[in-house]
């Protein structure tokens, strides 16, 4: 029997358009990474809290899904921003990366996904919701070989670079994001220069929890909505993010594209019961040969 | 709810002979470790206890108190195990009830073999658990090689035989697809037209339902746990597989939450359970309308119906039972009463026997499946009965 190039390429297509959700969920924590030399990890949980704001919008306020989608971000974004301002605010003012304030964070963080989790247990109960949208307007991608990506996965595709477009716009291009940016480099000299460090830690947060939300808005059709589901989509982010190149913005994007390629090929052709170990696999194989990712430097050090 | 204990009253009175239990004046010990993290797996436990409270409020077993201690073993084998050694070792319970996952009852029997404490299973299919060959384990729901035979009748007759399989890793789901496999061959000579193992809870089934669509199957199997089926059969569609490729659904597309989750994909899925809630039986419309006013469950599914039938089993058993305050020795008593608990006849589709030999033929109680479809998905799910077909004890078996 010969080789079947038309499920190749199914493969290769349900896993780009996976790999692009991972892709905004890595965009955020590198972006948190990359303002603050912190590792986030409730960020699962934003993307699970954002998912079940959308539900919530969408099937008990009755608002159209895009609406949802972006009263989810608006919602999860001022989530983050609260967590951060309660809880992280004293531990980032004292530095982040090696210090001990950052391994502060770190488990910080831990603590903050526990909580979170067993306050949507709270709020939302364990069954897993279904997340009906009507994307009738959106049409069906038709490719060679009777392949057909339903309406939910070429939104996501389209939200996604969409999402990707307007952050990059926002900070290469606006003094806002200019500001963000300086802030990422160097808090004090951004300090020196006028920045409000705080509220652009705070807008960062910000930022990178209103991505996580647009994720789980855009999964939340295909695979449900549940209070669990942040963990995995945190382990492909992370795994995405590295393979990209920790802290890289553009990498967050590869890497996440990469990793649901490689898992779904892993899925296809080797065994789809573990599919989860091929993203790290590929991690692994990544940090072997590019220990700084793809899109990494090789030795970061700030001014 | 008063004509529906009546009527149980009815067959537990028939299973009971002569008691005599004068020397015992302690409470009975049940330790109950089921998964509930869902609204309605925390309602089977609900039952469970008050369907206990029920028993003791009607004068106990013989004038003792049953006193049950319910844990959540949230469907992990380690939580189950740990709850099983409490509940076994200190809290010495005399009869363990548990677990509702296979994966977490197949390790549970082997504590209960060793500690020689009757185990009463009341949800779990994998067929592998009674052939263990615990002298302590009875299976009150239908073992997963009847409910094989019966999917692979129905298939091969009134579906065809080219048929893709899904199957999840989780023990019930495992066995469900090696089962239906197994019959699909012995009586059909084939083998699947495809087959994925796929993980637990895999949220992601695009690229083997692209794989599917392109075979040109009769059906296709999805063997797994109600929300990770539901998510399945949602994909098929999306993936553009059309009605006329009939869904199957292992035992666990009786739990609502497939209907619910899987909305109008659910319509036409058949599968096999151990209870219709479109059982038009007295007793099946009594209860359906007790778990409703209770529990506010719309249809229960089988997993109610067994809770409910296992704890008129205990009943029975209890009852025959001569407590004589050794530990060890009321163990084994409940354990022989239980093996003599024959014809029970109570919401299950058919009568649940148990024997003495530690075989599966003597305890897999129950050996008839009611085969069920799917009519209307959603929250207002409603389900037709296609066939009830008993099988022979040995079925399934080597």
């Amino acid at each position: 029997m010969g080789f079947d190039y038309n499920s190749l390429l199914a493969f290769i297509i349900f896993g780009v358009t996976i790999g692009v959700v991972y892709g905004i969920v890595a965009l955020g924590i590198s972006l948190i990474y990359s303002g603050l030399d912190i590792v986030h990890f409730a960020h699962g949980e934003m993307y699970m809290f954002g998912a079940f704001f959308g539900l919530v919008l969408a099937h008990n306020v009755g608002v159209p899904y895009p609406i949802a989608l972006i009263g989810a971000m608006v919602l999860t974004a001022l989530l983050g921003m609260a967590v951060e301002r309660v809880f992280y605010r004293r531990l980032t003012r004292a530095g982040g990366g090696y210090t001990v304030a950052g391994m502060g964070m770190i488990i910080c963080g831990f603590g903050m996904s526990v909580a979170l989790v067993n306050v949507a247990y709270f709020i939302w109960g364990a069954e897993a919701e279904p997340f009906r949208a009507n994307l009738d307007y959106i049409p069906r991608l038709s490719f060679p070989g009777d392949i057909e990506v339903p309406e939910s996965y070429v939104l996501t595709a389209i939200i996604s670079v969409a999402l990707m477009a307007a952050l990059h716009y926002f900070l290469r291009h606006t003094k806002t994001g200019l500001a963000v940016r300086a802030v990422a480099h160097n808090k004090d000299i951004a300090y020196l220069m006028g920045i409000n460090v705080p509220l652009m830690i705070s807008l960062i947060f910000g930022l990178a929890c209103g991505l996580g939300a647009a994720a789980g808005v855009l999964i939340g059709p295909m695979q449900s909505v549940q209070v669990e589901m942040g963990y995995l989509m945190l382990m492909k982010a992370f795994a995405a993010a590295v393979v990209g190149g920790f802290g890289s913005l553009p990498g967050a994007i590869i890497g996440g594209i990469m990793v649901g390629v490689f898992e779904n090929l892993g899925a296809a052709y080797i065994s789809a019961s573990h599919k989860d170990i091929y993203a790290f696999l590929l991690l692994i194989l990544v940090l072997m040969f590019k220990p700084s990712g793809l899109l990494g430097v090789d030795a970061k050090v700030k001014a | 709810m008063r004509i529906l204990n009546k009527m149980f009253a009815g067959v537990v009175a028939a299973g009971i002979g002569i008691t005599a239990t004068a020397a015992f004046a302690d409470d009975i010990r049940v330790g109950i470790t089921m998964r509930m993290v869902s609204e309605n797996g925390q309602a089977y436990g609900q039952m469970m206890m008050d369907e206990i409270k029920g028993i003791n409020e009607s004068g106990g077993i013989n004038g003792n108190m049953i006193k049950a201690t319910l844990m959540n073993d949230e469907c992990k084998s380690d939580k189950g195990v740990a709850n099983a050694n409490k509940m076994v070792f200190q809290e010495k319970v005399h009869l363990l009830i548990g677990s509702s996952c296979s994966s977490v009852t197949l390790p549970i029997v082997d504590v209960t073999a060793k500690a020689g404490v009757p185990q009463l299973v009341p949800h779990s299919t994998n067929s592998k658990i009674t052939q263990k060959g615990s002298e302590w384990i009875f299976r009150v729901p239908v073992s997963g090689r009847y409910y094989g035979g019966v999917n692979a009748k129905y298939v091969g007759e009134n579906i065809g035989t080219k048929i893709a399989y899904i199957c999840a890793a989780d023990a019930a789901s495992v066995g469900d697809c090696a089962n239906m496999e197994k019959q699909m061959k012995a009586r059909f000579g084939v083998e699947p037209a495809y087959r994925a193992d796929v993980q637990e809870k895999e949220v992601d089934f695009r690229s083997h339902m692209q794989k599917i669509k392109s075979m040109d199957v009769d059906g296709i199997l999805v063997a797994a746990l109600a929300e990770t089926m539901a998510r399945a059969l949602v994909q098929s569609y999306e993936a553009g597989i059309g009605e006329d490729v009939r869904r199957i659904g292992s035992s666990s597309a009786s739990n609502a939450p497939v209907p619910k989750i899987a909305g109008d994909a659910a319509k036409g899925v058949f599968f096999t359970a151990a209870y219709a809630a479109a059982d038009q039986r007295p007793i099946a419309k009594l209860f359906n309308e007790m778990v409703k006013t209770r529990y506010g469950i719309h249809a229960p599914d089988h997993d109610f119906s067994q809770a409910y039938d296992l704890v008129r089993i205990m009943e029975i058993a209890l009852k025959n039972t001569n407590f004589t305050g050794s530990l060890a020795d009321d163990r084994t008593a409940i354990r022989d009463a239980i093996a003599n608990v024959q014809g029970y006849e109570g919401l299950a589709s058919g009568p649940i026997s148990f024997c003495a030999a530690a075989t599966p033929q003597c305890r897999d109680g129950n050996r008839t499946a009611v085969l069920i479809g799917y009519t209307k998905g959603g929250e207002n799910f409603e389900t037709e009965v296609l066939a009830r077909v008993t099988m022979e004890p040995d079925f399934g078996l080597e």
